[in-house]
């Protein structure tokens, strides 16, 4: 597959480009998706496919390669599809290669794996026993090869494997929880203690009343700060800010949260987003985004970190950069700590449709889902349904108060979309808002 | 095409023991630029093609995908759907609920074809649009725009004979605008969509609605006032009654949601199985989910299971109608299919989807419905919108809104929160336009994979009374 990824370079630099980068994806993913506490459909996919970028006189242009065997024909094109385009002149090159990359090892007994039933299993028991009625989710063997070539000197190639399992257990209509396990080993892999845990919030949830209107401390489980995390980590990308969907513009060396919070982009770590290299083939390192409380640096490619006089921080898209994998510093208080600060509060599992009325100004709203609880005095107190989060994005990173040392892997359907690691997090004053009857 | 290998793959399935099996082959060609600054960043032209199999064996269902063309390929993807299928621990079988063979070839016409559309002509009329707004000589720092077309062509087989090839056609449209007045912002965007050619701009009226939603942020950065808060009337622009529609009858009658199988990613709803009839709204409602609305973004013939569409009526006088099936719910429910399952592509399963969602559109004009109120709100578009997912709690907030006083359209408020719960907000509506607007687009999310899907989301005009503002 090298071959095929340099040949893309080639046919592409014959036909006149500048600049080319040739990737070749190979995909054999498995996943097993359930519902009702049983399977609902396998599904598998045996993908091999070429991607070609360009820069012909200045134009970008980007494609997939579907034929492996009609690499110039499909290159010609896209070069024929560039003398149509205008002129970037924000495209400054390449990352300068030859590059060295980290040895990365694969876990083969994931490779091999063919069945996941026993893991989705597993993870149903694991709710039931806690008292859910109702289980659904999904299990991935994840297992992509990819073979990069670029015009200037990368070349090198990566395996992205791991196992993934995403649970909802719900123990009655309005009841619910939610659980994930992530692991690259097999050995790493938990799918029945995500089961627990999505078993014993949705057990906890029981007989929800509309919660009421107001601002609350919150405890955040480390689901639903991932989801936080991901908005702080994704809207840090450079691309993001020059295009208006930020509200990290003008930031850089300031306060954008409280001191407690350093937050990396870190694809050596041992998550489902580590990886070898960018799309440059620039070799990935850990960075901190915010470091105590500070933006320190907006996520570059070659060509945006030009325009912001700085260096790659080996985050290229091609076009946009972006996060890789997002770490979130522990701090130094216990799970139990945190609670305990709360003298009338909440906490909360999970969230989703996180929307903006104004990315740069960060004023956005986000609606808690499974189990929601009202805590007092460091004890659960009650169990409320409908709410919603509706506050600043910076606003809410400021008032973080505390952090737990332990912190999870969490990924979540359209949510947390880079896998991240999650502690606990305490935040102060969190705005809460219901909808009128 | 490959059709030989589409008929191959069903006919292998069935002597591998499926007792159904069907196969679709997809070939797109995407098209998208993006110009942001006025800078064209880079165009992605990207041509799939592969084919999707699945198998209904030993009571569960595989599905395997790939793009590897060749007749040894595609027996090895069968025989793992086989595999898959027959592996599965499901305790209740699947089955299907029953339809007829079907043969047919279906396409939309393009007024002016992409294939012969030239991409240098694309990318002008997008920079000259941006040019335009740099006219206006307002602050704009962010002009972002997106551009996308898409060629679907697509082949489908099952093993009950259903033979069915199509041509689709899309052009979408997104712009992102952040305006800046006196140290305040604005940001608007919006989403055009449509079945057909490149005429799908001047259809639209893409520019001159890109430029008035310039010149309305920058009027409401002069003039804008804050909306009142407290009960009173709402006139809800096309957009925003599009937008409900969408997120709170739409999605929350989709049959899949309501038997749990979406559960742990895009919910579940607040409809159960045998809420029919349940009273949701006024006498006033009907939405109805059409995916033969013919330069619709979401139109389509026939369903990627062979199924013909037609009009549903999801809610109709107010009571929850008819779900949106496919055909292992409909097996479920007692029912048949309704044509509503679709795939984004031919390496994701079809599962039950929303395709063009709007309030049918009744006899009253704007103006008409503006004059009959003596204070509130006329929101015509919004930005930030949710809603919980059992789909009970939605929020939308406005871009471009005014008050009414006296039924006249007064200066512009700003952030207009409607905050209410599905019942709240259909139950207030006493008046629908007729001024249907259906080119309001969206990429509807759903499943895992995730499949972001072409929807219609647009709407006739509708009058809500004394609902909770802020």
């Amino acid at each position: 597959m090298d071959d095929f990824a340099e040949q893309i370079v080639t046919s592409a630099l014959g036909f006149g480009a500048k600049d080319a980068v040739g990737r070749v994806v190979v995909d054999r993913n498995y996943q097993i998706r359930f519902s009702q506490n049983q399977p609902a459909i396998a599904n598998e996919w045996r993908k091999t496919s070429g991607q070609a970028f360009l820069n012909y006189d200045g134009r970008i242009v980007s494609g997939e390669v579907s034929d492996l065997a009609q690499i110039s024909e499909t290159v010609g094109r896209l070069v024929k599809i560039a003398k149509g385009s205008q002129p970037n002149p924000e495209f400054v090159g390449l990352a300068k290669g030859p590059f060295r990359y980290r040895r990365l090892s694969s876990d083969p007994k994931v490779v091999k794996l063919m069945d996941g039933s026993d893991y989705v299993e597993a993870a149903i028991h694991g709710a039931i026993e806690e008292g859910a009625k109702e289980t659904a989710g999904s299990f991935w063997r994840y297992h992509e090869e990819h073979y990069l070539y670029t015009s200037n000197g990368a070349s090198g190639n990566d395996v992205n494997v791991g196992l993934y399992l995403s649970i909802r257990a719900h123990a009655g209509p309005e009841s619910s929880g939610h659980g994930v396990a992530c692991a690259t080993r097999k050995a790493a892999f938990e799918p029945e203690r995500a089961g627990h845990k999505a078993g014993r919030i949705a057990a906890l949830a029981k007989d929800p009343k509309p919660g009421t209107p107001g601002a609350y401390d919150v405890v955040f489980d480390p689901l639903i700060f991932g989801s936080l995390i991901d908005q702080l980590g994704g809207r840090s990308s450079a691309y993001s800010v020059a295009a208006g969907f930020s509200p990290l513009g003008g930031k850089l060396g300031k306060k954008v949260a409280s001191s407690a919070v350093t937050l990396y982009d870190d694809a050596t770590a041992d998550t489902l987003g580590r990886l070898r290299f960018d799309e440059e083939g620039v070799p990935v390192r850990r960075k901190a985004i915010v470091q105590d409380g500070v933006l320190k640096t907006y996520l570059h490619n070659t060509s945006t970190a030009k325009k912001y006089k700085t260096k790659t921080t080996a985050n290229a898209g091609l076009v946009a950069p972006s996060a890789h994998a997002l770490v979130l510093e522990g701090g130094d208080w216990t799970r139990d700590e945190l609670f305990q600060d709360v003298r009338d509060g909440l906490w909360l599992t999970n969230t989703w449709y996180t929307r903006y009325q104004s990315y740069v100004t960060g004023d956005f709203s986000t609606i808690p889902r499974d189990g929601i609880f009202r805590i007092k005095d460091g004890e659960i107190a009650g169990v409320w349904k409908d709410i919603r989060i509706t506050d600043n994005l910076l606003g809410v990173w400021k008032r973080v108060k505390g952090l737990s040392k332990k912190a999870e892997q969490v990924q979540w359907w359209g949510e947390v979309g880079v896998p991240t690691v999650a502690p606990y997090a305490l935040v102060t004053k969190v705005n809460v808002t219901r909808s009128a009857m | 095409m490959d059709t030989d290998l589409v008929d191959f793959a069903v006919e292998h399935a069935r002597s591998r023991g499926a007792r159904y099996a069907e196969a679709r082959f997809e070939e797109q060609a995407n098209e998208q630029f993006i110009v942001k600054g006025g800078i064209v960043d880079a165009l992605d032209f990207t041509e799939s093609r592969g084919i999707g199999v699945r198998v209904l064996a030993g009571g569960s269902l595989g599905f395997t995908a790939t793009n590897l063309l060749t007749k040894s390929d595609v027996r090895e993807i069968v025989d793992r759907a086989v595999a898959l299928a027959k592996g599965a621990r499901r305790k209740k079988p699947i089955t299907f609920a029953p339809e007829p063979a079907v043969v047919a070839d279906w396409s939309v016409p393009e007024a002016r074809p992409l294939a012969d559309t030239p991409v240098e002509e694309r990318v002008d009329e997008i920079v000259s649009i941006d040019r335009d707004l740099v006219g206006l000589k307002y602050k704009i720092p962010g002009r972002f725009f997106m551009c996308y077309s898409n060629r679907i062509s697509k082949y489908f087989a099952n093993s009950e004979g259903s033979k069915i090839r199509s041509y689709s056609p899309r052009v979408r449209l997104y712009y992102h605008l952040t305006l800046v007045k006196g140290g305040d912002v604005e940001q608007c965007n919006e989403n055009y969509g449509w079945s057909g050619g490149w005429e799908a701009l001047e259809e639209v009226r893409a520019r001159d609605r890109v430029l008035e939603a310039a010149r309305t942020a920058i009027n409401a950065l002069e003039h804008g006032k804050k909306s009142p808060e407290g009960k009173t009337d709402l006139v809800a622009g096309p957009q925003v009654s599009g937008i409900a529609s969408h997120e709170s009858c739409g999605h929350p009658t989709e049959a899949d949601r309501i038997l749990g199988r979406e559960a742990s990613q895009a919910g579940k709803s607040f409809i159960t199985p045998d809420g029919g009839g349940m009273k949701i709204g006024s006498g006033v409602v009907n939405v109805v989910d059409d995916p033969t609305m013919e330069h619709a973004i979401a139109f389509y013939r026939y369903d990627d299971e062979g199924v013909k569409a037609r009009r549903r009526y999801l809610y109709k006088r107010g009571r929850v109608s008819e779900f949106l099936q496919n055909r292992e719910t409909a097996a479920v429910l007692g029912t048949r299919s309704n044509g509503a399952a679709r795939a984004t592509n031919y390496d994701r399963e079809a599962i039950v989807r929303m395709a063009n969602t709007f309030v049918e559109p009744k006899d009253r004009t704007p103006e008409e419905m503006i004059e009959e109120v003596k204070r509130g709100v006329y929101m015509k578009s919004f930005m930030e919108w949710n809603i919980d997912d059992k789909r009970w709690n939605g929020k939308y907030v406005g871009r471009e809104a005014y008050l009414i006083e006296n039924g006249e359209v007064k200066g512009p408020v700003r952030r207009t929160v409607v905050e209410l719960t599905t019942k709240a907000f259909w139950s207030a509506v006493d008046a629908v336009g007729k001024d249907l607007e259906l080119f309001h687009a969206g990429w509807c999310g759903k499943s895992d994979p995730g499949q972001a899907l072409d929807a219609a989301l647009g709407g006739p005009t509708i009058r809500l009374r004394n609902v909770y503002l802020r």
